[in-house]
């Protein structure tokens, strides 16, 4: 049956990649449709209750500076916020917050139910419409099909979904949801590159049976943080602490007793599991002389009893999983609400994607999120804000937003995911961006709304706010650098309670802002260096930006000298089993990425820089005769 | 790649030698193998032959060598042809292959189609060249130990020590919810002093192997008859040598080549810094004082029986105040006087007699010395330019490191930038490899 709506963009997946990629498709006026087997669910966090994080932080900075929602939703449900790394420096700095469940899915359906252009429907999707190699809609599982020229899938971890608790296993989306074989089947039969990773959760835990006595608090910072740029305390719900407990010795014994039942260790799970999120049974088989490991109890929410124990994911079965739990400080007669598990979940190789995250094999199908390889709900809206944002630039004839490395995480993530496929999943962490001083959080808006506002995600009311503070910086990074302080007019013990020397000869302020003990605040008490702006924010990142002066400008140049390998382009009908001078792993590589660019090229490992060179002559010779036949 | 056009060259070095060999690569190996050898050759078996020319008459008589490609140095078809080593013979050999349709080979063109063909990393390609350069005995065995990989095993090693620092850097920033220690902060501190230092130590051996394949620039200067022939004659030994023998474009610039202590030297032999008199010999002149401003060291050479003259003053007050200059006092045969050094107010003078040789041991000694030879050439490297630049970017960026142990992410960032130049000689280095030493080293994660 054919629906009778027209859609320009269809979203299959109701979870962070998926609205994300709704709201931002409709923002840049596509009609669009977004396809859930459950409105209940849009916008569930399934694994543990908090957003942001390093690296992660910075990625849900750039979704809330691309007009996304993940940040605001954080900001109306986030019940404990904190800055990790806050004693170091401003390119390594992260928010997160523990987000209540209940009032994070409440403020991620508001936004979607507001949003003129994007319709909600409820089915599960079972198969895709192509002509030829382009898609040209979907079917549901009761036969009705929707037709739209792009196409979104975020479907997590429900393709082929399976759920493990010790040696028991059954066919899930996730606990309780089922999952997507039908969709998986099809899609596999469409030969696109598949592999299969896994993940896991821990059991949770009632909150009346743990006795926090025992436990550290962990409260949130004061004054507490706040995650959009348009985002205030005000926003905020009642804060809540976190609390610290340790695995023991005991523990341990219990969970090496019970490694002949772990689906894991018996080689039941095929699937490969994340290095930087390993189950406990994992942590203490690998690492077998670590007496004691740390866990968190984070509270899933304000008016539920849950908590969320971060630590001890486990896919052990039930009366392992009871005993371990048991075993902890503060747990000795913990309830257990849900048992843990493993999910192993099809994933489709990302080198099969483009920068744009559309498949290079059927044109107008975009994957977004866990169906990447990727893991976390900030990785998932990041990619899931570009692939709305693309879906709907197709749609307009417009060309694909592809950003890149040095211009934001989101950036690296596709580039990373793209040209080096995964082999776990993929996380972000600030050591993955070689351009970590520049990619901070607190200038997120400024490298990317601006973009966001030509593309048309952007909305007036950010938009003027993102211009009136960088006008604010603008105006007063001049008005440094214009003002010169005179040592003749700067008593000497001010200049010394200020700088920590006396002024030799006569300097504008924006150089003194540049030594490493003078910050702005301190600054501006200088007589004759004042008045100071008046937002923090706009203070804060003129501060920061005179400070990391010299390794931007450092890096801007190594940006451009790289530039000649990003703008040489491949061409996509090359077959490099034809391009003499190419080693046999070389061109098996290059012909199963098929980069877009020199620069993609030389990220893919095992390309040599002598292979480099090759590509680099023939991009000069235009590849004669190295087309593929047609 | 297209199908190129067949190379042809003398291999061997120019000169007299037992055997020399002429190479040849491409695609019309065929013709050069029925045209010379006529007889097919198995691939990569020596077989003795006949060397013929055009009329069939026999050139030479030698081993000839088949290597089809792609497993051949250059990743072509290449022939071999190893005959006997007169100049005469290998002109006639290489001429009937340009007959044969081979073209003459450019300067390095066999390494650079090895390396377009991946038979060679970059470091490989350029010690090839090295190889090829060679000009003595102790840069050739140089050569072949940065062939080997010890050049790029030694980096590996620094490259190893920098991970591990970066490792606890960058695991720290990363992951500051867990509570292991990563970085104490002394250690740190250590850590990058011990990498500092043996970044120094590698960028020593390279500068030495540096200077054993450019070699030393001296500039020879004195007036006529204080006997400067016979001093180069004296210098370059008996086993020497000399490898090239270039005039200069007038009668007044010699460049030669002499091995001092293995160290190749260039001599320029400044026939005569005379008041120019004609054009041409002004001409020459100007190149003479070109040489002498590039020139690592001068040897002014003085008759020890009349001592300085009023033209060697001259000429030193001439001389830029960066050239280190060294008075060599000759004929000392001629004076009750016996061979020494001495060191008075920066200056070194030595006494020698050229002809006797006298002293000649003490000169190559003080000239080692003077342009930084301290080594008898053990655990050198052969290092190019760019591997020197790239090796004291690193060490730049390690000093900046120390300048930042308590700000970690610029710590980090110079520490990223020093591994980063050190990558240009050995190959990558990804993030992900990073990540993948932290989980392995650490247990991490909620």
């Amino acid at each position: 049956m054919q629906a009778t709506e027209k859609f320009d963009v269809i979203v299959v997946g109701g979870g962070h990649a998926g609205t994300e990629a709704g709201l931002a498709a409709a923002r840049m006026g596509c009609r669009t449709l977004l396809l859930t087997h459950s409105i209940e669910t849009l916008g569930q966090m399934s694994c543990n209750p908090s957003i942001g994080g390093i690296g992660k932080g910075h990625l849900v900075m750039e979704v809330d500076a691309l007009g996304g929602a993940m940040a605001s939703a954080t900001d109306e449900a986030g019940i404990q916020f904190r800055i990790l790394n806050s004693r170091k420096g401003p390119a390594v700095r992260a928010t997160r917050a523990q987000a209540d469940r209940v009032l994070y899915k409440k403020a991620i359906r508001a936004r979607l139910e507001n949003e003129p252009n994007l319709r909600i429907f409820q089915q599960a999707v079972d198969d895709l419409t192509l002509d030829a190699d382009r898609v040209t809609g979907v079917v549901t599982q009761t036969g009705i099909r929707f037709s739209a020229r792009s196409v979104v899938l975020t479907t997590g971890t429900f393709l082929s979904g399976v759920v493990h608790v010790g040696l028991q296993n059954y066919q899930a989306g996730r606990a309780a949801d089922p999952p997507a074989v039908s969709l998986a089947r099809r899609l596999r039969e469409l030969r696109l590159p598949v592999g299969r990773l896994k993940t896991g959760t821990p059991p949770r835990i009632d909150g009346r049976s743990i006795d926090f006595s025992a436990m550290t608090a962990q409260p949130g910072d004061e004054p507490t943080p706040v995650f959009s740029f348009l985002g205030t305390r005000g926003q905020h719900p009642p804060q809540l602490p976190c609390w610290i407990t340790h695995t023991n010795a005991k523990t341990h014994g219990i969970i090496r007793s019970g490694l002949d039942r772990s689906p894991m260790f018996t080689g039941v799970i095929e699937g490969v599991g994340p290095r930087y999120c390993p189950s406990i049974e994992d942590k203490i088989h690998r690492f077998a002389d670590k007496q004691s490991h740390q866990i968190f109890l984070e509270p899933e929410g304000l008016t539920v009893n849950e908590f969320y124990p971060n630590g001890i994911s486990t896919s052990l079965p039930f009366d392992v999983q009871h005993a371990l739990v048991r075993s902890i400080r503060g747990l000795e007669c913990a309830h257990i609400t849900r048992p843990g598990y493993a999910i192993e979940y099809d994933y489709f190789d990302p080198r099969g994607l483009t920068s744009s995250l559309e498949t290079k094999a059927i044109a107008g199908l975009f994957f977004a999120g866990q169906i990447n390889g990727t893991t976390g709900y900030e990785e998932a809206a990041a990619q899931g804000l570009l692939a709305g944002i693309n879906a709907a630039l197709a749609v307009q004839g417009r060309d694909a937003w592809c950003p890149r490395r040095d211009q934001a995480y989101l950036g690296v993530l596709v580039d990373d995911l793209i040209t080096r496929g995964v082999s776990e999943p993929y996380r972000m962490f600030t050591s993955r961006a070689e351009y970590r001083l520049s990619l901070r959080e607190d200038n997120a808006d400024l490298r990317l709304t601006e973009i966001g506002r030509r593309l048309g995600v952007v909305d007036e009311r950010r938009w003027t706010a993102f211009a009136r503070k960088r006008d604010a910086i603008e105006r007063e990074q001049e008005r440094l650098k214009s003002t010169w302080v005179n040592p003749k007019r700067v008593p000497v013990a001010e200049a010394e309670r200020v700088l920590g020397q006396e002024l030799e000869r006569e300097y504008p302020l924006a150089d003194l802002l540049r030594r490493p003990d003078v910050t702005y605040v301190s600054l501006m008490t200088l007589p004759g260096a004042g008045p100071a702006v008046a937002d923090p924010q706009v203070a804060e990142q003129v501060e920061i930006q005179a400070k990391y002066h010299g390794y931007i400008e450092r890096q801007k140049e190594e940006i451009e000298r790289n530039g000649q390998y990003e703008n040489t382009r491949l061409p996509r009908d090359i077959d490099y089993t034809n391009v003499r001078g190419l080693s046999v792993e070389v061109q098996q590589k290059l012909n199963r990425v098929h980069p877009e660019t020199i620069g993609q090229a030389a990220r893919i490992s095992g390309v040599t820089p002598a292979a480099i060179s090759v590509l680099l002559v023939h991009a000069k010779r235009g590849f004669a005769g190295h087309k593929k036949s047609a | 790649m297209k199908p190129k056009d067949t190379i042809a060259a003398v291999a061997t070095a120019p000169g007299r030698s037992g055997i020399g060999v002429i190479r040849v690569s491409g695609p019309r190996i065929d013709r050069m193998v029925e045209g010379i050898v006529a007889e097919p050759l198995p691939p990569r078996r020596a077989v003795l032959t006949q060397f013929r020319d055009g009329a069939g008459a026999a050139i030479d008589q030698g081993i000839a060598l088949y290597f089809p490609g792609p497993r051949s140095y250059t990743g072509e078809d290449v022939l071999e042809l190893h005959g006997h080593g007169g100049p005469v013979v290998l002109r006639m050999l290489l001429e009937r292959c340009l007959e044969l349709g081979a073209r003459v080979a450019e300067p390095g063109e066999f390494t650079r189609r090895a390396f377009l063909n991946d038979k060679l990393d970059l470091a490989q390609a350029e010690s090839v060249v090295d190889l090829i350069d060679a000009t003595t005995t102790q840069a050739a065995r140089c050569a072949i130990r940065s062939l080997d990989g010890e050049f790029s095993q030694t980096i590996q090693s620094l490259i190893t020590r920098l991970v591990d620092l970066r490792v606890c850097v960058e695991a720290t920033l990363d992951f500051p919810e867990e509570e292991i220690d990563f970085l104490k902060r002394s250690d740190a501190e250590s850590r990058l002093n011990t990498t500092q230092r043996q970044l120094e130590a590698v960028l020593d051996a390279s500068r030495q192997g540096s200077l054993l394949r450019e070699g030393m620039h001296i500039v020879l200067a004195g007036q006529p008859n204080v006997g400067k022939s016979s001093l180069l004659n004296r210098m370059a030994g008996e086993e020497l040598a000399i490898v090239t023998d270039i005039p200069g474009t007038t009668r007044d610039t010699i460049r030669q080549v002499i091995d001092i202590g293995g160290v190749p030297a260039h001599v320029i032999d400044t026939a005569g810094l005379r008041d120019p008199r004609d054009l041409v010999e002004r001409l020459g002149i100007g190149r003479t004082w070109t040489a002498i401003e590039k020139a690592d060291l001068m040897l002014l050479l003085i008759d020890a029986t009349r001592g300085e003259a009023s033209a060697d003053r001259d000429i030193l007050g001439r001389l830029p105040a960066t050239l280190r200059c060294v008075r060599v006092m000759n004929k000392i045969d001629l004076l009750p006087r016996r061979a020494a050094v001495e060191h008075q107010r920066g200056a070194t003078t030595v006494w020698i007699s050229a002809k006797t040789g006298e002293g000649i041991d003490l000169l190559r000694a003080v000239l080692l010395e003077a342009v930084g030879w301290h080594s008898t050439g053990e655990g050198l490297f052969l290092a190019r330019a760019r591997h020197l630049e790239a090796l004291q970017r690193a060490q730049r960026h390690l000093r900046e490191a120390a300048q930042h142990m308590s700000e970690l992410e610029l710590l980090a960032e110079e520490l990223r930038l020093a591994q980063e130049a050190l990558a240009k000689i050995t190959g990558e280095f990804t993030s992900d490899d990073l990540l993948g030493e932290i989980f392995s080293r650490f247990c991490i994660g909620k």
